[in-house]
Protein backbone atom coordinates (compact mmCIF):
# COMPACT_ATOMS: atom_id res chain seq x y z
CA UNK A 1 0.00 0.00 0.00
CA UNK A 2 2.63 2.32 1.10
CA UNK A 3 5.23 1.88 -1.81
CA UNK A 4 2.28 2.40 -4.54
CA UNK A 5 1.60 5.56 -3.35
CA UNK A 6 3.13 8.16 -5.36
CA UNK A 7 4.65 10.78 -3.71
CA UNK A 8 8.08 10.72 -1.54
CA UNK A 9 7.45 13.85 0.89
CA UNK A 10 4.42 15.31 1.86
CA UNK A 11 5.34 18.58 0.42
CA UNK A 12 5.52 16.90 -3.05
CA UNK A 13 1.99 15.30 -2.31
CA UNK A 14 0.74 19.20 -1.99
CA UNK A 15 2.58 20.55 -4.77
CA UNK A 16 0.81 18.11 -6.77
CA UNK A 17 3.17 17.85 -9.63
CA UNK A 18 2.89 21.34 -10.61
CA UNK A 19 -0.75 21.57 -10.37
CA UNK A 20 -1.46 22.20 -6.65
CA UNK A 21 -3.99 24.82 -7.52
CA UNK A 22 -6.41 23.17 -9.93
CA UNK A 23 -6.30 19.30 -8.07
CA UNK A 24 -6.67 21.46 -4.70
CA UNK A 25 -9.17 23.53 -5.89
CA UNK A 26 -11.53 21.04 -7.66
CA UNK A 27 -11.05 18.53 -4.82
CA UNK A 28 -11.91 21.16 -1.86
CA UNK A 29 -15.21 22.45 -3.95
CA UNK A 30 -16.30 18.85 -3.87
CA UNK A 31 -15.66 18.26 -0.14
CA UNK A 32 -17.97 21.54 0.01
CA UNK A 33 -20.43 20.64 -2.28
CA UNK A 34 -20.90 17.01 -0.50
CA UNK A 35 -21.18 18.24 2.83
CA UNK A 36 -23.26 21.22 1.68
CA UNK A 37 -26.17 18.78 0.35
CA UNK A 38 -26.02 16.35 2.98
CA UNK A 39 -25.80 18.97 6.60
CA UNK A 40 -28.39 21.51 4.62
CA UNK A 41 -31.47 18.59 4.93
CA UNK A 42 -30.45 18.00 8.63
CA UNK A 43 -30.28 21.51 9.75
CA UNK A 44 -33.56 21.93 7.94
CA UNK A 45 -34.99 18.68 9.31
CA UNK A 46 -34.03 20.13 12.51
CA UNK A 47 -35.96 23.54 12.19
CA UNK A 48 -39.00 21.64 10.75
CA UNK A 49 -39.36 19.51 14.31
CA UNK A 50 -38.76 22.12 16.43
CA UNK A 51 -41.73 24.18 14.28
CA UNK A 52 -43.94 21.10 13.93
CA UNK A 53 -43.75 20.80 17.63
CA UNK A 54 -44.56 24.10 18.57
CA UNK A 55 -47.40 23.68 16.46
CA UNK A 56 -48.54 20.47 17.67
CA UNK A 57 -48.37 22.10 21.54
CA UNK A 58 -50.43 25.20 20.80
CA UNK A 59 -53.19 23.51 18.99
CA UNK A 60 -53.18 20.86 21.69
CA UNK A 61 -53.72 24.24 24.11
CA UNK A 62 -56.43 25.48 22.08
CA UNK A 63 -58.43 22.20 22.14
CA UNK A 64 -58.26 21.85 25.86
CA UNK A 65 -59.51 25.28 26.40
CA UNK A 66 -62.66 24.89 24.24
CA UNK A 67 -63.20 21.72 25.56
CA UNK A 68 -63.35 23.41 29.07
CA UNK B 1 -49.66 -4.62 -8.40
CA UNK B 2 -51.84 -1.29 -8.20
CA UNK B 3 -51.71 -2.05 -4.88
CA UNK B 4 -48.38 -2.04 -4.20
CA UNK B 5 -48.02 1.20 -7.07
CA UNK B 6 -50.60 3.36 -4.99
CA UNK B 7 -48.24 2.00 -1.75
CA UNK B 8 -44.74 3.33 -3.19
CA UNK B 9 -47.21 6.92 -3.79
CA UNK B 10 -48.08 6.62 -0.29
CA UNK B 11 -45.43 9.51 1.46
CA UNK B 12 -45.94 7.54 5.03
CA UNK B 13 -44.59 4.52 2.99
CA UNK B 14 -41.55 5.98 1.86
CA UNK B 15 -40.80 8.04 5.41
CA UNK B 16 -40.30 4.66 6.87
CA UNK B 17 -38.61 2.57 4.02
CA UNK B 18 -36.44 5.09 3.60
CA UNK B 19 -35.48 5.15 7.40
CA UNK B 20 -34.62 1.70 6.88
CA UNK B 21 -32.25 2.10 3.67
CA UNK B 22 -30.88 5.60 5.26
CA UNK B 23 -27.97 3.74 7.08
CA UNK B 24 -26.92 1.45 4.81
CA UNK B 25 -26.64 3.99 1.92
CA UNK B 26 -25.14 6.28 4.38
CA UNK B 27 -22.35 3.92 5.00
CA UNK B 28 -21.32 2.49 1.77
CA UNK B 29 -21.52 6.43 0.38
CA UNK B 30 -18.63 7.18 3.23
CA UNK B 31 -16.55 4.02 2.53
CA UNK B 32 -17.44 4.80 -1.27
CA UNK B 33 -16.41 8.17 -1.22
CA UNK B 34 -13.26 7.54 1.45
CA UNK B 35 -11.72 4.77 -1.15
CA UNK B 36 -12.51 7.14 -4.24
CA UNK B 37 -10.41 10.37 -3.05
CA UNK B 38 -7.91 8.53 -1.44
CA UNK B 39 -7.41 6.41 -4.43
CA UNK B 40 -7.31 9.50 -6.36
CA UNK B 41 -5.04 12.24 -4.64
CA UNK B 42 -2.32 9.45 -3.65
CA UNK B 43 -2.04 6.48 -5.76
CA UNK B 44 -3.06 7.29 -9.58
CA UNK B 45 -0.17 8.14 -11.53
CA UNK B 46 -0.13 10.74 -12.89
CA UNK B 47 -0.63 11.21 -17.16
CA UNK B 48 2.01 11.30 -19.00
CA UNK B 49 0.56 14.60 -20.99
CA UNK B 50 -1.53 15.90 -18.30
CA UNK B 51 0.07 14.74 -15.04
CA UNK B 52 -1.82 14.77 -12.22
CA UNK B 53 -4.49 17.51 -13.25
CA UNK B 54 -5.86 14.06 -14.52
CA UNK B 55 -6.79 13.57 -10.77
CA UNK B 56 -9.19 16.67 -11.91
CA UNK B 57 -11.40 14.42 -14.24
CA UNK B 58 -11.93 11.72 -11.66
CA UNK B 59 -14.21 13.98 -9.83
CA UNK B 60 -14.73 15.98 -13.27
CA UNK B 61 -16.34 12.93 -14.99
CA UNK B 62 -17.99 11.18 -11.96
CA UNK B 63 -20.44 14.72 -10.94
CA UNK B 64 -20.85 15.60 -14.68
CA UNK B 65 -22.50 12.22 -15.64
CA UNK B 66 -24.42 12.15 -12.83
CA UNK B 67 -25.68 15.50 -13.45
CA UNK B 68 -27.43 14.46 -16.81
CA UNK B 69 -29.50 11.75 -14.42
CA UNK B 70 -31.39 14.73 -13.06
CA UNK B 71 -33.41 15.73 -16.36
CA UNK B 72 -34.92 12.81 -16.84
CA UNK B 73 -35.54 11.83 -13.11
CA UNK B 74 -37.46 15.13 -12.52
CA UNK B 75 -39.40 14.30 -16.30
CA UNK B 76 -40.00 10.68 -15.26
CA UNK B 77 -41.44 11.58 -11.59
CA UNK B 78 -43.09 14.67 -13.55
CA UNK B 79 -45.32 12.15 -16.11
CA UNK B 80 -46.16 9.81 -12.71
CA UNK B 81 -47.44 12.93 -11.27
CA UNK B 82 -49.45 14.35 -14.27
CA UNK B 83 -50.46 11.28 -15.45
CA UNK B 84 -51.09 9.47 -11.51
CA UNK B 85 -51.22 12.40 -9.07
CA UNK B 86 -48.86 10.98 -7.30
CA UNK B 87 -48.15 13.75 -3.86
CA UNK B 88 -44.39 11.58 -3.79
CA UNK B 89 -43.18 11.73 -7.38
CA UNK B 90 -43.70 15.92 -7.03
CA UNK B 91 -41.55 15.90 -3.98
CA UNK B 92 -38.94 14.41 -5.44
CA UNK B 93 -39.23 15.97 -8.62
CA UNK B 94 -39.24 19.49 -6.32
CA UNK B 95 -35.94 18.29 -4.57
CA UNK B 96 -34.30 17.34 -7.46
CA UNK B 97 -33.93 20.24 -9.16
CA UNK B 98 -31.61 22.41 -6.61
CA UNK B 99 -29.54 19.38 -6.04
CA UNK B 100 -29.18 19.73 -9.90
CA UNK B 101 -28.28 22.73 -10.00
CA UNK B 102 -25.55 21.90 -7.64
CA UNK B 103 -24.70 19.32 -9.59
CA UNK B 104 -24.59 20.94 -12.76
CA UNK B 105 -22.82 24.11 -11.56
CA UNK B 106 -19.89 21.72 -9.65
CA UNK B 107 -19.20 20.49 -13.13
CA UNK B 108 -18.92 23.70 -14.62
CA UNK B 109 -16.11 24.70 -12.47
CA UNK B 110 -14.74 21.28 -11.98
CA UNK B 111 -14.06 21.24 -15.83
CA UNK B 112 -13.16 25.18 -16.18
CA UNK B 113 -10.68 24.42 -13.23
CA UNK B 114 -9.16 21.36 -15.51
CA UNK B 115 -9.63 23.17 -18.79
CA UNK B 116 -7.79 26.13 -17.35
CA UNK B 117 -4.80 24.14 -16.87
CA UNK B 118 -5.13 21.63 -19.70
CA UNK B 119 -6.57 24.03 -22.69
CA UNK B 120 -4.78 26.95 -21.19
CA UNK B 121 -8.79 28.56 -20.57
CA UNK B 122 -11.13 28.84 -18.41
CA UNK B 123 -14.03 28.78 -20.82
CA UNK B 124 -14.97 28.73 -24.50
CA UNK B 125 -18.39 30.09 -25.62
CA UNK B 126 -18.04 28.01 -29.46
CA UNK B 127 -17.58 24.76 -27.38
CA UNK B 128 -21.33 22.82 -27.78
CA UNK B 129 -20.62 20.53 -24.73
CA UNK B 130 -19.36 23.27 -22.16
CA UNK B 131 -22.36 25.58 -23.41
CA UNK B 132 -25.00 23.00 -23.49
CA UNK B 133 -23.78 21.98 -19.93
CA UNK B 134 -24.45 26.05 -18.81
CA UNK B 135 -27.42 25.78 -20.23
CA UNK B 136 -28.84 22.78 -18.35
CA UNK B 137 -27.63 24.94 -15.04
CA UNK B 138 -29.75 27.86 -16.17
CA UNK B 139 -32.59 25.54 -17.26
CA UNK B 140 -32.93 23.73 -13.52
CA UNK B 141 -32.61 27.49 -11.88
CA UNK B 142 -35.40 28.13 -14.35
CA UNK B 143 -37.52 24.86 -13.11
CA UNK B 144 -37.08 25.79 -9.18
CA UNK B 145 -37.80 29.80 -10.34
CA UNK B 146 -40.72 28.33 -12.09
CA UNK B 147 -42.21 26.74 -8.86
CA UNK B 148 -41.14 29.57 -6.38
CA UNK B 149 -43.18 32.03 -9.14
CA UNK B 150 -46.72 29.90 -9.45
CA UNK B 151 -49.19 30.37 -5.72
CA UNK B 152 -51.16 27.44 -7.06
CA UNK B 153 -49.38 24.05 -5.92
CA UNK B 154 -50.74 22.06 -8.67
CA UNK B 155 -49.99 24.36 -11.54
CA UNK B 156 -46.67 24.92 -10.41
CA UNK B 157 -46.09 21.01 -10.41
CA UNK B 158 -47.69 20.33 -13.25
CA UNK B 159 -45.56 23.41 -14.93
CA UNK B 160 -42.05 21.74 -14.15
CA UNK B 161 -43.38 18.38 -14.72
CA UNK B 162 -43.84 19.54 -18.46
CA UNK B 163 -40.06 21.90 -18.70
CA UNK B 164 -38.26 18.63 -17.25
CA UNK B 165 -40.01 16.53 -19.70
CA UNK B 166 -38.41 18.96 -22.51
CA UNK B 167 -35.43 19.79 -20.42
CA UNK B 168 -34.39 15.80 -21.47
CA UNK B 169 -34.15 17.12 -25.22
CA UNK B 170 -31.17 19.31 -23.73
CA UNK B 171 -29.52 16.11 -22.04
CA UNK B 172 -29.12 14.29 -25.40
CA UNK B 173 -27.68 17.32 -26.78
CA UNK B 174 -24.81 17.56 -23.62
CA UNK B 175 -24.44 13.64 -24.14
CA UNK B 176 -24.08 13.85 -27.89
CA UNK B 177 -22.30 17.34 -28.42
CA UNK B 178 -18.73 16.06 -28.37
CA UNK B 179 -19.69 13.97 -31.06
CA UNK B 180 -21.77 16.05 -33.31
CA UNK B 181 -19.54 19.03 -33.22
CA UNK B 182 -15.76 18.64 -33.53
CA UNK B 183 -14.93 21.28 -30.75
CA UNK B 184 -12.33 21.41 -27.87
CA UNK B 185 -14.01 19.24 -25.15
CA UNK B 186 -12.43 15.62 -25.95
CA UNK B 187 -14.61 12.59 -26.55
CA UNK B 188 -15.29 10.08 -23.73
CA UNK B 189 -12.59 7.95 -24.09
CA UNK B 190 -12.49 4.43 -24.63
CA UNK B 191 -11.40 1.88 -21.84
CA UNK B 192 -7.48 0.85 -22.80
CA UNK B 193 -6.82 -1.91 -20.43
CA UNK B 194 -2.81 -1.07 -21.10
CA UNK B 195 -1.14 0.11 -18.07
CA UNK B 196 0.89 3.05 -19.09
CA UNK B 197 -1.55 4.59 -20.93
CA UNK B 198 -3.50 7.86 -20.48
CA UNK B 199 -7.00 6.45 -19.98
CA UNK B 200 -5.41 2.94 -18.48
CA UNK B 201 -6.89 0.83 -15.82
CA UNK B 202 -6.06 2.58 -12.89
CA UNK B 203 -7.93 5.74 -14.18
CA UNK B 204 -10.80 4.62 -14.96
CA UNK B 205 -11.06 2.10 -11.68
CA UNK B 206 -10.94 5.07 -9.84
CA UNK B 207 -13.48 7.07 -11.84
CA UNK B 208 -16.30 3.75 -11.36
CA UNK B 209 -15.28 3.90 -7.63
CA UNK B 210 -15.85 7.81 -7.47
CA UNK B 211 -19.15 7.29 -10.04
CA UNK B 212 -20.85 5.10 -7.30
CA UNK B 213 -19.91 7.56 -4.57
CA UNK B 214 -21.58 10.46 -6.19
CA UNK B 215 -24.75 8.18 -7.29
CA UNK B 216 -24.43 7.12 -3.41
CA UNK B 217 -24.37 10.52 -2.48
CA UNK B 218 -27.10 11.69 -4.99
CA UNK B 219 -28.84 9.12 -3.21
CA UNK B 220 -28.92 10.15 0.12
CA UNK B 221 -29.43 13.22 -0.39
CA UNK B 222 -32.41 13.26 -2.60
CA UNK B 223 -33.78 10.97 -0.18
CA UNK B 224 -32.89 13.24 2.88
CA UNK B 225 -34.41 16.58 1.54
CA UNK B 226 -37.79 14.01 0.05
CA UNK B 227 -38.38 13.08 3.88
CA UNK B 228 -37.95 16.85 4.94
CA UNK B 229 -40.86 17.94 2.20
CA UNK B 230 -43.21 14.61 3.28
CA UNK B 231 -42.76 16.24 7.10
CA UNK B 232 -44.03 19.46 5.72
CA UNK B 233 -46.60 18.70 3.60
CA UNK B 234 -48.05 15.93 5.80
CA UNK B 235 -47.54 17.54 8.90
CA UNK B 236 -51.32 17.74 9.86
CA UNK B 237 -51.71 13.82 9.60
CA UNK B 238 -51.51 12.02 12.90
CA UNK B 239 -47.95 9.64 12.28
CA UNK B 240 -46.35 13.15 11.32
CA UNK B 241 -47.37 14.60 14.93
CA UNK B 242 -45.62 11.33 16.50
CA UNK B 243 -42.71 11.15 15.39
CA UNK B 244 -42.49 14.70 16.38
CA UNK B 245 -43.26 14.31 19.51
CA UNK B 246 -41.03 11.38 19.37
CA UNK B 247 -38.10 13.38 18.27
CA UNK B 248 -38.77 16.00 20.76
CA UNK B 249 -38.71 13.78 23.87
CA UNK B 250 -35.71 11.97 22.45
CA UNK B 251 -33.70 15.62 22.37
CA UNK B 252 -34.67 16.20 25.93
CA UNK B 253 -33.59 12.79 27.34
Amino acid sequence: MIEAIQFASFSEFLNMGGYAFNVWAVYGLFVIFIFANLLAPRIRRKSIMKEQYRRIVLSEESDASKSD
Amino acid sequence: MWLWFSKLGSPKWFYELSEKWLPWLIGAMVIFLTIGVVWALLYLPPDYQQGYTSRILVVHVAVAGTSLAFFPLMAIAGTITLVWKMKLADMVAKNAAPLGAWFSFITLATGSIWGSASWGTWWEWSDSRLVSMLFQFFLLLGVISLRSALDNSETASKACALLSIVGCINVVVIKYSVEWWNTLHQPASPINLDSGSANGPEFWVATAIMIIAVYLFFTVSLILSTRNEILQREKRSQWVSDIVKKQHAQARS
